[in-house]
């Protein structure tokens, strides 16, 4: 077969090709993906669309965890310290049952339960970032204040709503306790244990202050159980967090997998691609008559 | 040992991949420029190409024991990865081949029908020039 | 007259007009005396035999060697310009149809202000909501992220109909290109008939008028012919465009669409039947490819809509009142993507409470469902918008795979037109026969290596025995 007359318009389709290579090759290093438009690689493009929603969720539920388990580590650690104040309540209650004080001591011992009353409140009361933790859903304003006509000497605002936080795509995890049931709840009522107390000890009756006193124990009792939910909230959060760790491992090498370039690689791909475009060009240099050569634009 | 007899037989499907990839572009090549030999070159390393792949591939697919992260080392993913990157590009030439060797084979086609049917009749026309000529084939 | 009665199944009869393979007079008489030639007496019995099976050459093409190809050479070149005017029409409709695609794919990129991003932007704000749902910037990340998601919408629908508009001119630019080519084409048909009649050589005329047919190939796909009153150009499928000295021109006009329309020169609508060329790729992007990914952008918009805005009538905002629609598409299915909005701007408007108290998160559940959970479509919103990632990404990748195939076969065509083998008959079939037995094995490979993508896939992925 004789030599093609027309070889030129070959040789540039192959320096046109060669040169987009080199081109793609440039890009890829530039950027680090080798996935810039869908077409690069429809498969891994329909991927990353799930990766990157998942990615983001997953870095709001790490946010989440961490929040979280400050809220409820503050919720148990006020429990704590309820736990705490209860008690000394009730050792105040046995001093105040054993018959051998007078008047002014109960009144004293009274004084003293009613100031540990007051800090409970104050606990029920308390707050995380500006949240109310202890008021249900209804965790804008105090829970619990003053009220004469109510028997334990403070009414409850809150609600019985409880709030789950999103800390996984199909995991929630309650996070509260409204303080309708840990602390005024009608069955074991903390607050209401420990105003009868102060009652029972402004009276003076032995036996009254002695069945006050076993009812805090009671509550006491009630309270470290109610506790444990926190500290179940804790571990979960807890597990969570481990488990969020290893999906943001996987979803990152995942997107490596489907966008990123290998660095070494690339530069591999670059350089082989340079080549074969000198090659090329080293072959129409040899062809093409000298004018049209003064058309074409070195690679480098 | 065998993580290591793995990773080796990763590494020589990683080459045997670009390989094929250079002789699809091999291939391409030698029908634009109607280089029958050119073509059958390719063809018979692709062959020797394609046994071996698919081999390894076999090989290389079935149920793999589940090692710590530790003991596989990130070197097996960078691995992996490369050999998907690869794989991909194949991918992408052969689809590129299989359109040529379409068009291309229709036209050897269309030759063949020519060369087995050709009835033709010449017709001639007065002056020097041209001559009208009729013929039908088959296609 | 001679016989033209075609054998079996005719297909296709080409009445050729005889080519010089070179522009050169001396060439031109060899070839003529060539045909000449073969018109002696023995020439048809020492013509290779006719083989009565069209498949294969085997059947008994071969004779003694030495057989002459001339006759056959003109035919052949014949064939090969059909192909490459075939092969230019389908390589310039594929060129036409991977630029538009490159340009429509870019917004499908993960690039910030795509839809995904926007989608994992509203997604994550809303698990955000879940756990801070009284405070007002938590809400503001709500509203905020959903204006950017209807943003993302609006632009990506707005970037597929100006692309469509765009080839929507492209089409009337192209019938005015078309007509002018034809009119030229025509009159130098005239020409050549004349010069013919005249005893004359129409040679360089005819090569003018085959570089214009080569042009006009490039806009539309044609279908090339000889009458007895000289060349016929018909668009593929057989509307007139040149009828030897003849032209007819192509209009446009105002669809019912709002798109332009294409009418051959009695007013019949053949917009439909056009293939091919620039203007064929045009019409399949302007009214195929992108009605399509609308039709799939407005479905997810507007079902999306509908399941948030229904995910918050289940809630309360923080101040307590049942919640309202979050977002407003236009009330017909058409246009959902351009036009979907959000609706409401005061935080408090967020429905993330499921008792009225502004402390519950108890509703944000519900709205993230939205997201996650599958639309009366089947899919989930990132499910079906990934799927048209894929399609665009695919389309774009197969249009441009197309381009550079078709244009190394056209590379290969017009390598077989510029050279001359001068070989034999034999020589020839043998090597047509090489190449069919190549073809065959390149194709088993072909789907060998296609398999091999699938497994190599799934490589990697431990499982334990």
């Amino acid at each position: 077969m004789r030599v093609n007359p027309n070889m030129v318009p070959d040789i540039l389709a192959d320096l046109q090709q060669s040169q987009a290579a080199v081109n793609t090759a440039l890009q890829e290093v530039a950027t680090g993906k080798s996935v810039e438009v869908p077409s690069d690689n429809p498969v891994a493009a329909a991927d990353m669309v799930q990766n990157t929603i998942e990615t983001a969720n997953v870095d709001q539920y790490t946010q989440n965890v961490s929040s979280m388990l400050s809220m409820v580590q503050a919720a148990g650690s006020s429990l704590g310290s309820v736990v705490t104040s209860l008690t000394q309540a009730i050792s105040l209650g046995t001093e105040g049952a054993n018959g051998t004080n007078n008047t002014s001591n109960l009144q004293a011992i009274a004084s003293q339960v009613q100031g540990i009353l007051q800090t409970v409140v104050s606990q029920a009361n308390a707050s995380y970032l500006g949240t109310y933790l202890f008021g249900g859903t209804e965790n804008s304003s105090a829970p619990y204040t003053a009220s004469s006509s109510s028997p334990s000497g403070y009414t409850y605002n809150g609600n019985n709503n409880v709030n789950s936080v999103a800390v996984g795509d199909d995991m929630n995890v309650q996070v509260n306790l409204p303080g309708s049931q840990i602390f005024s709840n009608s069955s074991t009522d903390v607050l209401g244990s420990l105003s009868s107390l102060v009652s029972a000890l402004q009276s003076g009756n032995s036996s009254e202050i002695q069945s006050a006193t076993s009812a805090v124990t009671t509550a006491l009792n009630y309270v470290s159980q109610q506790q444990v939910f926190y500290g179940n909230a804790e571990s979960q959060l807890n597990s969570q967090e481990t488990y969020l760790q290893q999906e943001t491992v996987n979803l990152t090498s995942q997107q490596s997998s489907l966008v990123d370039v290998n660095e070494a690689q690339a530069a591999t791909d670059l350089s082989q691609a340079e080549t074969a475009n000198n090659a090329a060009e080293a072959a129409a240099a040899k062809v093409l008559p000298d004018t049209l050569l003064n058309y074409l634009v070195p690679t480098q | 040992m065998i993580v290591q007899d793995r990773n080796s037989k990763l590494e020589e499907y990683l080459q045997l991949l670009r390989s094929m990839a250079f002789e699809l572009e091999r291939a391409m090549s030698a029908i634009s420029v109607n280089s029958i030999q050119g073509l059958e070159d390719s063809l018979a390393n692709q062959e020797a190409f394609s046994t071996r792949l698919v081999e390894l591939a076999d090989d290389l697919s079935g149920p793999v024991q589940k090692e710590p992260l530790a003991v596989r080392g990130s070197a097996d993913d960078d691995l992996l990865q490369r050999v998907r990157a690869a794989s991909n590009e194949l991918q992408s030439l052969n689809r590129r081949y299989s359109a040529l060797l379409k068009y291309s084979s229709r036209s050897v086609a269309m030759m063949v029908s020519l060369f087995s049917s050709y009835e033709g009749q010449i017709q001639e026309v007065s002056g020097p020039r041209l001559k009208l000529q009729t013929w039908s084939c088959q296609i | 007259m001679p016989d033209l009665t075609a054998m079996g199944g005719l297909n296709t009869s080409l009445l050729i007009g005889m080519q010089a393979l070179e522009v050169s007079q001396g060439a031109l008489n060899a070839t003529s005396n060539n045909i000449a030639n073969s018109n002696t007496p023995g020439y048809t019995r020492e013509i290779p035999e006719i083989s009565e099976s069209p498949e294969t050459i085997s059947g008994g093409v071969v004779s003694g060697g030495g057989v002459s190809l001339n006759g056959l050479e003109s035919v052949r070149d014949e064939l090969l310009n059909l192909q490459i005017q075939q092969q230019t029409s389908a390589q310039s409709s594929a060129d036409t149809e991977s630029s538009a695609l490159q340009e429509i794919q870019t917004n499908f990129s993960t690039s910030g202000n795509d839809i995904a991003s926007a989608f994992s932007a509203f997604s994550s704000s809303l698990a955000q909501l879940s756990a801070n749902p009284s405070s007002a910037a938590a809400q503001e990340g709500v509203i905020t992220s959903g204006q950017n998601l209807a943003g993302a919408f609006n632009t990506t629908a707005n970037a597929l109909t100006t692309e469509q508009s765009a080839m929507n001119t492209q089409v009337t630019q192209t019938v005015a290109q078309i007509n002018s080519l034809t009119q030229q084409i025509a009159q130098l048909n005239g020409q050549v008939s004349q010069l013919t009649a005249d005893g004359q050589d129409g040679g360089t005329v005819e090569d003018q008028r085959d570089e214009l047919v080569q042009q006009l190939s490039q806009l539309t796909g044609i279908s090339v012919t000889q009458s007895s009153d000289g060349e016929v150009i018909t668009t593929g499928n057989g509307t007139p465009l040149v009828m030897g000295s003849q032209s007819y021109s192509l209009q446009t006009t105002t669809g019912s669409d709002g798109m332009q329309h294409v009418l051959d020169s009695n007013g019949t609508d053949i917009t439909t039947t056009l293939q091919g060329g620039q203007l064929g790729g045009s019409i399949q992007i302007r009214d195929q490819v992108i009605p399509s990914y609308l039709t799939q952008l407005n479905t997810l918009a507007s079902q999306f809509a509908s399941a948030f805005n229904a995910a918050q009538a289940k809630g309360y905002g923080s101040n307590g009142v049942a919640g309202q629609n979050f977002f407003s598409v236009p009330s017909s299915g058409a246009g959902a993507a351009a036009g979907i909005t959000v609706s409401i701007t005061d935080p408090s408007q967020v429905a993330g409470s499921s008792d009225g108290t502004a402390g519950s998160n108890g509703n944000v559940a519900n709205l993230s469902a939205a997201l996650t959970n599958a639309l009366p479509s089947g899919q989930t919103p990132s499910q079906a918008y990934a799927n048209l990632v894929f399609q665009v990404g695919n389309d774009a990748s197969n249009a441009s795979t197309q381009s550079t195939a078709i244009g190394q076969n056209l590379t290969q065509l017009t390598n077989q037109q510029s050279s001359v083998s001068g070989v034999s008959i034999d020589e020839e079939t043998t090597n047509l026969i090489r190449y069919q037995t190549a073809y065959e094995a390149a194709a088993r490979i072909v789907s060998t290596i296609q398999q091999l993508g699938t497994v190599t896939l799934d490589m990697g992925s431990t499982q334990s025995y």
